[in-house]
């Protein structure tokens, strides 16, 4: 709260500014449109449905960066291999909810299998490499290869999907005014449920992982291995079971998004490097190392790929790509990101 | 009301502040109120001080006293918190680290940071290059090359002539600690800071590294961080003594070293 | 190290031609005489590529070896050199290609090219050490999703095809053995560009910057400056490659940069040695044979041809995990040894 008060008075024309982009930006979600602006912008379903997208799909990125970002800030290891992780994770879950029906049961399942290739990554490989960065970013490259290679000869070339269970199907109505019919009735945003129910998943466990960063004695570990390992180190702490348990965790972490990526996205050989760039481009604009960076990078990013979608689709990628460059050009350490 | 005063003191204050710095007071090194703070924690907290051309002065203190600190932010290594630093009446506070060096301020370290995979004539060049013109030049020196010139010069000025084409890092410590001298003397210092230059020497070293410090033009003034008195007050005109941060004490080797107050803390705490 | 930094001492020419140790005089011979005995195929589809594959991984060489700097844009920096020659130049796509002159199109795909990675360089070193990976990496993505979407400039997913040399002296530049010299004479031109300026004063004080970065400001040098410097030089080495490379394969699309090609050129350069620029040159041969050959050896030993990029990323971490400085440090290993054997009353190697 003081440092929002600091803020306002430091900067009282950017805090004005930012607050009327606010108020303005709720404006257009939650008010019905005039006419007018509906010819200069196109109907409010659309934009409010590329809102959507963007806040879910960044909410799969988060789920997938964060796990990156948490590795990254503890034992500053790259890990390439992080999207290789998510997609495993996506078929592995495939093949249990194909096998059993069951798409719940999916996500514990692939939370151990690839939460144990994640902890066999760091306790036979990483952990013999410990202090040498770039050979350990190197390493996770030549994995990256190989198990791209090794999944696309067992899964092949096609594309899956991971079928959404019955009572996550169909959509729902939000209540977002998008347009008023003739009669006076107001049109509300309709919006497929298994979507909300991503986004609603992704705040649940970015609150459960805030939860036990700052309030468990784990996450104190945690969080003071990222400020400074050599106090975590010297203080006695086998540093080795924090680095298992955060490498365990992140990987088990890409795998569950992988669940739900090939849920309400497919699944195909090309899609680790995507996850693997979206991760990257989202820990660069929110902080390397930071989890509240991650989630506000993560819908930036998502924001910005959507509304670029809709609105330019020659240039989405540009516009990503833009954020990225503006941030490093001004903020280097990431929009979250501590001092380094 | 009351607040926007103050703000308008305070502006005045730093306007007035400003005009008496651009009134050059000929000092050659002059730091107005400096602070750094790391979180928290001051490492030195509004240090003023000034050193004339061609002054010798030495800070002295305990560890954790600040000093190499009060270094780093003059050099620039890292930016002050707050206060501002001129040299030769020029305010560098915010220049980067090497835009200060090719004004004519140097240093030494304390721990050697030098270039071990190099020989001993290479890391004088680089340093001859670093403030020189042709820093990005792709041609290849020739033997009648007036850098090479001048490196081999300094090489000869501190002594190291006979391990010109030994590699740094199998140099003795003594020798090492002389070619930091050669480092900080390159292109035309005006101005030195040596951090502890005598650490780990042994007495004739110390005694050869007096001798250097003393054959210094006399244009050159420097700071010199100490822990030996005996070498301090060797080569020191006047000498500044700091204590958690802050200045403690200014006055001539004889005065401080007589001050009572200086002998219960430096003695009592540094030497312990 | 100690071979890697000269002094300053007085020395001569790079060329002086009785300095050359007799083992690359025969490899010089060998690779001048090589169309004598060698077939077309080998000419263009090995050696051909592995000069190119050399060179872009040599301008990662500079960066890496002398800069400390992993940067994984060259292969973007190439392919954009590649895309300006054949915007600027002819190709396939008559209405986009502009068909200038080669003696203009060239020197600006290379200018185009040397800037780009200038900015990139720019940025990147903006922050350090392996934050540098994932800005490049993120920003040669950024390349080929931009390429792959735009129509207008880069035609978009099928790219430019007949991209051809101008026919220089009334030669067919494409065919076997031209091709061969044309690139054997570019590799080894920047081969000595990069050994050259390895030992001038900027190439020092690059070195002197990768080790100790914050001496080098304390020597008036400014870190960044020369760290961008660095990209430039670098990005030109890749320029020319990446014009090659078009002229090679006739073509350029978004996949001449896709994400794999990128990691390939680490692959190449980590696998060949980073710390002399003959390492990208051994890593690229070997990476030639490989991709030409690998589906014979996986048939031979009872595997699906398809499996070579499982071949490539078991190899690569075979060399990250038991020799870091690839190919160039078994090789060193070997000669420490053989000196050590030969000599017992030192023994124990360097």
């Amino acid at each position: 709260m003081s440092t929002l008060h600091n803020l306002s008075t430091r900067h009282p024309v950017g805090t004005i500014v930012i607050l009327a982009l606010v108020v303005g930006f709720a404006w257009l979600i939650f008010a019905p449109w005039p006419p007018g602006l509906e010819q200069v912008m196109g109907r409010k379903r659309v934009f409010l449905n590329a809102i959507f997208s963007g806040v879910t799909l960044g909410a799969l990125y988060f789920l997938v960066a964060s796990g990156f970002t948490l590795v990254f800030g503890l034992m500053r290891n790259v890990n390439l291999a992080h999207g290789s992780l998510y997609l495993l994770g996506g078929y592995i879950g495939y093949g249990v909810v194909d096998a059993t029906g069951y798409w719940l049961l999916a996500f514990p399942v692939v939370f151990v299998v690839v939460g144990a290739v994640g902890l066999l990554l760091q306790h036979q490989v990483f952990r013999r490499m410990e202090g040498e960065e770039l050979r350990q970013t190197l390493v996770t490259i030549g994995i990256s290869i190989v198990l791209a290679d090794l999944m696309l000869w067992y899964w092949g070339g096609q594309s899956y999907q991971v079928l959404s269970p019955q009572w996550l199907s169909g959509p729902i109505t939000l209540p977002f005014v998008t347009g008023v019919r003739p009669n006076g009735q107001a049109v509300y945003l309709s919006y497929p449920l298994v979507r909300i129910a991503i986004l609603f998943a992704a705040i649940v466990i970015g609150l459960a992982m805030w939860f036990v960063l700052n309030r468990s004695k784990l996450g104190m570990l945690i969080r003071a291995g990222v400020d400074d390992r050599d106090i975590l180190a010297a203080s006695g702490v086998r540093i080795q079971y924090v680095f298992l348990a955060v490498f365990a965790f992140g990987a088990g972490l890409a795998g569950i998004a992988g669940i739900i990526g090939g849920t309400f996205q497919s699944l195909s050989p090309g899609e680790d490097t995507r996850f693997l760039l979206a991760s990257l481009v989202v820990v660069i604009v929110g902080g390397m190392g930071s989890i509240p960076g991650a989630a506000l990078g993560a819908v930036i990013i998502g924001l910005a790929e959507q509304i670029g979608l809709v609105y330019a689709p020659t240039y989405s990628v540009v516009f990503t790509f833009l954020i990225m460059a503006v941030v490093l050009a001004f903020r280097p350490q990431g929009l979250l990101g501590g001092r380094r | 009301m009351a607040q926007a005063r103050t703000a308008i003191v305070r502006t005045a204050d730093r306007s007035a502040a400003e005009r008496l710095g651009s009134v050059s007071t000929g000092n050659a090194l002059e730091l107005r109120g400096v602070t750094k703070l790391f979180g928290a924690l001051a490492a030195i907290s509004d240090v003023t001080l000034s050193v004339r051309p061609g002054e010798r002065r030495a800070v002295l203190g305990s560890n954790g006293a600040g000093k190499t600190t009060l270094f780093n932010c003059v050099t620039g290594d890292f930016l002050p918190t707050s206060g501002t630093i001129r040299l030769f009446g020029e305010d560098l506070t915010n220049f980067p680290a090497h835009e200060r060096i090719r004004r004519g301020l140097r240093r030494t370290y304390q721990i050697s940071l030098l270039f071990g995979g190099m020989t001993v004539a290479d890391n004088v060049y680089l340093a001859c290059l670093g403030v020189s013109r042709g820093r990005f030049s792709l041609l290849r020196p020739r033997p009648s090359d007036a850098i090479v010139a001048r490196a081999h010069e300094l090489i000869e000025a501190v002594h190291l002539t006979r391990a010109r084409d030994t590699l740094v890092s199998a140099l003795s410590y003594g020798q090492q600690r002389q070619l930091e001298i050669a480092l900080a003397l390159a292109g035309a210092p005006r101005f030195i800071l040596f951090d502890e230059p005598a650490a780990g020497l042994s007495p004739t070293e110390r005694s050869e590294l007096v001798a250097i410090l003393s054959g210094l033009p006399d244009h050159i003034g420097y700071i010199i961080i100490e822990h030996d008195m005996d070498v301090a007050l060797r080569v020191a005109e006047s000498v500044t003594m700091m204590h958690n941060g802050r200045v403690f004490k200014e006055g001539t080797p004889e005065e401080i070293e007589n001050d009572a107050e200086v002998q219960e803390l430096y003695l009592g705490g540094g030497h312990g | 190290m100690a071979d890697v930094l000269p002094t300053v001492a007085p020395r001569k020419s790079l060329l002086a031609l009785e300095r050359i140790p007799a083992p690359v005089w025969v490899l010089g011979l060998l690779l001048l005489a090589m169309p004598a005995f060698a077939s077309n195929f080998v000419l263009f589809q090995i050696f051909g590529w592995s000069f190119i594959l050399g060179m872009i991984a040599l301008s990662l060489m500079v960066l890496a070896g002398y800069g400390g700097m992993v940067s994984l844009i060259q292969m973007t920096v190439a392919a954009l050199a590649g895309y300006v020659v054949a915007i600027l130049g002819t190709s396939g796509v008559t209405q986009i290609s502009l068909g200038w002159p080669w003696w203009l199109y060239i020197p600006l795909a290379i200018l185009i090219a040397a800037v780009f990675g200038t900015l990139v360089g720019a940025l990147a070193v903006r922050t350090e050490g392996i934050y540098t990976i994932m800005i490049t990496l993120a920003i040669a993505a950024a390349f080929f999703y931009f390429t792959r979407q735009n129509y207008g400039i880069f035609n978009g997913y099928t790219g430019f095809n007949n991209v051809i040399p101008p026919a220089w002296f009334g030669v067919d530049w494409r065919q076997a053995v031209p091709f061969y010299y044309m690139t054997l004479a570019c590799a080894v031109l920047s081969y000595l560009a990069v050994l050259w300026m390895s030992r001038t004063p900027f190439g020092l004080a690059l070195q002197g910057v990768r080790d100790n970065p914050r001496r080098m400001a304390a020597l008036g040098f400014s870190v960044t400056a020369h760290r961008i410097v660095a990209y430039t030089f670098a990005s030109v080495i890749a320029a020319v490659g990446g014009i090659l490379l078009v002229w090679q394969n006739a073509q350029v699309t978004p996949g001449t940069a896709g994400i794999p090609q990128v990691i390939d050129i680490l692959v190449i350069a980590v696998v060949g040695g980073l710390k002399r620029p003959i390492g990208p040159f051994i890593g690229a041969l070997i990476y030639a044979i490989l991709s030409v050959f690998a589906s014979d050896i996986l048939h031979a030993i009872g595997m699906s041809g398809e499996r070579f990029k499982l071949v490539v990323g078991l190899g690569f971490l075979a060399v990250v995990g038991f020799s870091p400085d690839g190919v160039l440090g078994l090789w060193d290993k070997y000669q420490a040894r053989r000196e050590a054997n030969r000599d017992p009353l030192l023994g124990g190697g360097r």
